[in-house]
């Protein structure tokens, strides 16, 4: 027997949230497996606004309960969502796991929450008083913790369709070809003119958190391709310095090794 | 291609694809309509303690605590030495050792009881070191030839050191057995098992009844691999125990956790290795093998002497010497797994071969083929390789397959670059049936055919089909032999009250030995057929004449009667950017015989090749200092899943032996049993090869890739 509340629209899902302790339930491909005993659970599956991929002027916009297999399917969600979102677990998986889910529950290793960092997305947070839009930055505190008020749910995905539209890099490595945890993964997207960097992000799982090393990317703004691949090692060590690689299921001198290396091949990828 | 590899649909496909088949843990009653308990074991948290007191708290009515005092019989399982305890005696010996079993009607409820049980302990220091444990189950010396003159006289003498880490059967359905109190008096106990008979001697032992105080049913089972060769006979006791306490059937079906932490698996291994060459021929081996038999000796004493007699591998030496040890260590007990301690030693002896041929600068293919034993060789324990080595030619075919020869040697020139390359290259063979004399003086097996007056036929044996086809392949036979349909043959699963001892699902040995008997039978009922009449015919093992007989104190004579051969080849692409290695092509030559259905068989091939890839490089177990198994869920214990299955060709080559059925030796092991060498030379060639990273470990990961990448000496 399972309890839960099964609400049709957002607005009563976000009331319910502001009235009683609920776990937020979409795609359960996590929470199946936890089996909480005598949890209570918010059923957000058949809520239509979360299911919707749309664009305004500035945004692509994927609903917290949009599936990967959904999104993989869109012409509007960007290719390095899609290329994340692919190497997702395997098809079952996939079919029934959502955005919000891979988001909300705070994992330091989840794919689509590193592709979303990368191309600057946002989160759009609902609650019965309001709204607030904020960066995954905000969002992401630390492994297992997020910014998220007890009476909020996450309503949409945000990613700004000007980074969605740059030529980027992916890269992720798991212990094998499918339903593999990411040991290490690398996601950037970039901008270059007359082979001079405009922009340019890089972001890794492998340090037990979601971070942008935002002042260090800002160095390379201005530099010519040709001379940060040159200089590869130099520049990726810019990054590597600031980052603290987690040791687990492998240790943290192949995490920091094998991210040497994507920097190195990222760079190369730009010319 | 035979009439009788011609491939049928299998007997147990529909009841499977349409989820009709009944499982142990399916059952909500008992066939006879009572309802079933659910048994857990409560587990020793300590690798090595003393057990000073158990403290079950006030149970609930219906509820009840399960432990060696409740045993009838005595409290030592039947496998080979028998000292392994239905539940611990004063000490436990490894985490996970069971205690006692709480049973109650509700799962959960038992599971809050066991909670709530006090151990107290007193702990003591585990041994959990392989290189340096110094109890002993087993110590086997064997060996020919004059090895010290052999070394005394060599050009150059070569040592070296091999490890091979746990691997876990992972079926898809975890150990679970059950047992039913019946009214005459008798045990009925069935689950998810591989030998009936060996569960039936262990249980009748256990409850102190003698042979006809009990019986054993296989039920549907989800995959064995070996792992449901003896643990069924320690569950099958405890949960026999429970019923006879409680009067009541009793279920215990373990969650993956545990099965992932406490059921036997693949023993780890340490072979050191020294190999004398003289004129550029290898004139003697000496092998040290110590294999991790875990805290009791359960089947350690056959998988070590399968694996020290392969230890000198396919090759011709003139003089051997080998020394085989199964080491007691604080940790779950390892068992049968599909190679069954062969693996280990021709992992080592394939990888010594390649690295003294680049050691000596020539290539490694043409170094062993020069030493490949033939037809009329003497074996490693002075038996005779009685029957054409059909190695060669089965180069001859993988070279064709994948132009092996060629890229052997270019890959193994310097290369630069992200991505690497490496081909490698391995050939085994594995022994058919029970090794020495076994079939003969232990197993003695019986098979019997009895005919319905419809014309249908039943098969009566004790051989479970644990996804290999046997409920398929021996009604083939049978069916073949009496210008029958198909359909008018079946083979239930075994339940030892109607069907007589043909030994157990071991061995690779059910179709060779069990399918000949019945074919044998068939050609008796043949003869003697009546229309409309009941009538049964039984056949006996026999060994065949030319074996020279084995005499396991020396380890001397024909270990087996003939051999199943493979040659496998893997080329792979290494990116030294992440270390990841990319299968380009996986590619293996079998010769089991003659195969008694070809899809079957080469289902097996291929499947036993993957877990041989796994094996050699994602599949990590292992124990920490405290005896713990980590690796205990599926996030933590990879195995190769569809996307990770390689481009495979799995090629048969027949050499038909005249005493298997239509020519068919053993096939089930084989597969798993080449590629692990293979896969890691062709790593150590895309790396450069062993002067520069030498390999000599599995499972070589891609975190190994990288970490021996960064010894790189620049």
């Amino acid at each position: 027997m399972v309890n839960g509340y099964k609400p049709t629209t957002l607005q009563e899902a976000v009331e319910i949230k502001s009235r009683v302790s609920v776990t937020p339930y979409a795609g359960g491909t996590d929470l199946m497996v936890r089996n909480i005993p005598d949890a209570v659970y918010l059923f957000l599956n058949d809520i239509d606004e979360l299911r919707q991929i749309t664009q305004d002027d500035a945004y692509i916009r994927i609903g917290a309960a949009v599936t990967f297999t959904q999104a993989l399917d869109s012409d509007l969600v960007p290719p390095l969502m899609k290329e994340a979102i692919s190497r997702i677990a395997a098809p079952a998986i996939r079919n029934a796991g959502t955005f919000g889910g891979n988001l909300g529950n705070a994992s330091d290793k989840a794919d689509s929450v590193l592709a979303g960092f990368a191309l600057d997305g946002r989160v759009r947070l609902v609650s019965a008083k309001g709204e607030r839009v904020i960066p995954f930055d905000d969002f992401c505190v630390r492994r297992g913790v997020t910014n998220i008020a007890d009476d909020e749910l996450i309503a949409e995905i945000l990613l700004p369709k000007e980074k969605c539209a740059l030529p980027y890099y992916y890269k992720k490595i798991g212990g094998r070809s499918a339903l593999a945890i990411s040991r290490v993964a690398f996601a950037g997207a970039y901008e270059v003119h007359n082979g001079v960097i405009q922009a340019i992000s890089a972001t890794v799982i492998g340090e037990g958190k979601f971070t942008r090393y935002r002042e260090v990317e800002a160095t390379l703004i201005g530099k010519s391709v040709d001379e940060v691949s040159a200089n590869a090692d130099a520049y990726a060590e810019r990054f590597i310095e600031k980052m603290t690689f987690t040791r687990g299921r492998v240790s943290a001198e192949y995490r920091k090794t094998v991210v040497t290396n994507l920097f190195k091949d990222y760079f190369a990828s730009m010319k | 291609m035979k009439e009788i590899c011609q491939s049928v649909k299998k007997k147990d496909h529909d009841p499977k694809i349409e989820g009709r088949s009944v499982y142990v843990d399916d059952y909500n009653l008992t066939a006879s309509g009572k309802k079933i308990l659910c048994g857990r074991l409560l587990h020793s948290i300590y690798a090595k303690a003393k057990v000073l007191s158990v403290t079950v708290p006030e149970l609930p009515e219906g509820y009840y605590w399960v432990d060696r005092n409740d045993i009838p019989g005595d409290n030592n399982v039947n496998i080979v030495l028998d000292d392994t305890p239905v539940f611990c005696r004063d000490t436990v010996e490894y985490i996970g050792e069971p205690i006692g079993m709480v049973v109650g009607p509700d799962e959960k409820a038992v599971e809050a009881l066991l909670k709530k049980i006090e151990v107290e302990y007193e702990e003591l220091e585990p041994m959990l070191d392989l290189r340096n444990g110094d109890t002993t189950f087993f110590d086997y010396h064997f060996g020919h030839g004059d090895v010290d003159k052999a070394f005394a006289e060599a050009d150059k003498v070569y040592e070296e050191e091999f490890t091979t880490g746990y691997q876990d059967q992972t079926y898809l359905e975890p150990q679970g057995m059950m047992a039913e109190p019946e009214e005459d008096g008798r045990m009925f106990v069935h689950g998810s098992l591989q030998c009936p008979y060996y569960v039936h001697g262990a249980v009748a032992r256990a409850m102190g009844t003698g042979p006809e105080g009990v019986h054993i049913l296989q039920d549907v089972t989800g995959g064995g691999f070996g792992g449901k060769e003896d643990f069924p006979s320690i569950l099958g006791c405890q949960v026999a125990v429970a019923a006879k306490k409680t009067g009541q059937p009793v279920r215990c079906v373990y969650n993956r956790r545990e099965d992932l932490e406490f059921t036997p698996k693949r023993h780890p291994s340490l072979s050191k290795y020294k190999l004398a060459v003289k004129d550029g021929m290898v004139t003697a081996v000496e092998a040290d093998v110590r294999f991790d038999a875990g805290a009791y000796s359960t089947l350690s004493a056959v998988v070590l002497q399968r694996g020290i007699i392969a230890a000198p591998g396919i090759y011709n030496i003139p003089n051997v010497r080998v020394t085989g040890k199964a080491v007691k260590t604080n940790t779950t007990p390892c068992g049968a797994y599909r190679g069954f301690g062969a693996p280990q030693t021709f992992f080592a002896i394939e990888m010594m071969m390649d690295h003294i041929a680049q050691d000596l600068g020539i290539d490694s293919i043409a170094f062993k083929q020069k030493h490949f034993a033939k037809q009329g060789d003497m074996t490693s324990t002075q038996g005779r390789y009685h029957f054409p080595v059909p190695i060669p030619a089965m180069l001859d075919e993988v070279d064709e397959l994948c132009d092996l020869r060629r890229k052997h040697i270019e890959y193994s020139r310097p290369q630069s670059g992200r991505y690497r390359k490496g081909i490698g290259f391995s050939a085994i063979f594995h022994g058919a049936g029970f090794t020495g004399s076994g079939e003969r003086d232990m197993i003695k097996a019986t098979a019997k055919l009895r005919k319905y007056a419809d014309g249908t036929v039943e098969v009566l044996a004790s051989n479970g089909d644990i996804g290999q086809g046997v409920r398929t392949t021996f009604p083939k036979i049978v069916a073949h032999e009496l210008n029958i349909p198909l359909d008018k043959v079946y083979y239930s699963h075994p339940d030892t009250a109607r069907v007589p001892d043909s030994g157990p699902t071991v061995a690779s040995r059910s179709l060779m030995i069990v399918g000949e008997l019945l074919r044998r039978a068939a050609i008796k009922l043949r003869g003697i057929w009546e229309e409309g009449k009941e009538q049964e015919v039984e056949e006996h093992y026999k060994q065949p004449d030319f074996m020279i007989p084995f005499y396991l104190d020396r380890f001397e004579g024909d270990a087996y009667p003939t051999y199943a051969w493979a040659v496998s080849a893997v080329e792979v692409e290494v990116d030294t950017y992440t270390g990841v290695v990319e299968i380009l092509g996986a590619y293996g030559n079998f010769d089991v015989g003659t195969p008694v259905d070809y899809n079957i068989v080469v289902g097996q091939m291929e499947g036993g090749f993957l877990q041989g890839l796994g094996y050699a490089s994602i599949e990590k177990m292992s124990y920490d200092n405290k005896g713990r198994i980590r690796n205990n869920s599926f996030t933590d214990y990879l195995v190769p899943t569809t996307m990770d299955v390689p481009h495979m060709v799995a090629k048969m080559h027949v050499e038909e032996y005249p005493d298997g059925p239509y020519g068919a030796k053993g096939a089930g092991e084989l597969p798993l049993v080449a590629p692990p060498p293979a896969y890691l030379e062709a790593v150590e060639m895309a790396l450069g090869g062993m002067k520069k990273h030498r390999l000599n470990a599995i499972p070589f990961s891609t975190e190994d890739v990288i970490l021996e990448l960064n010894k790189e000496v620049l």
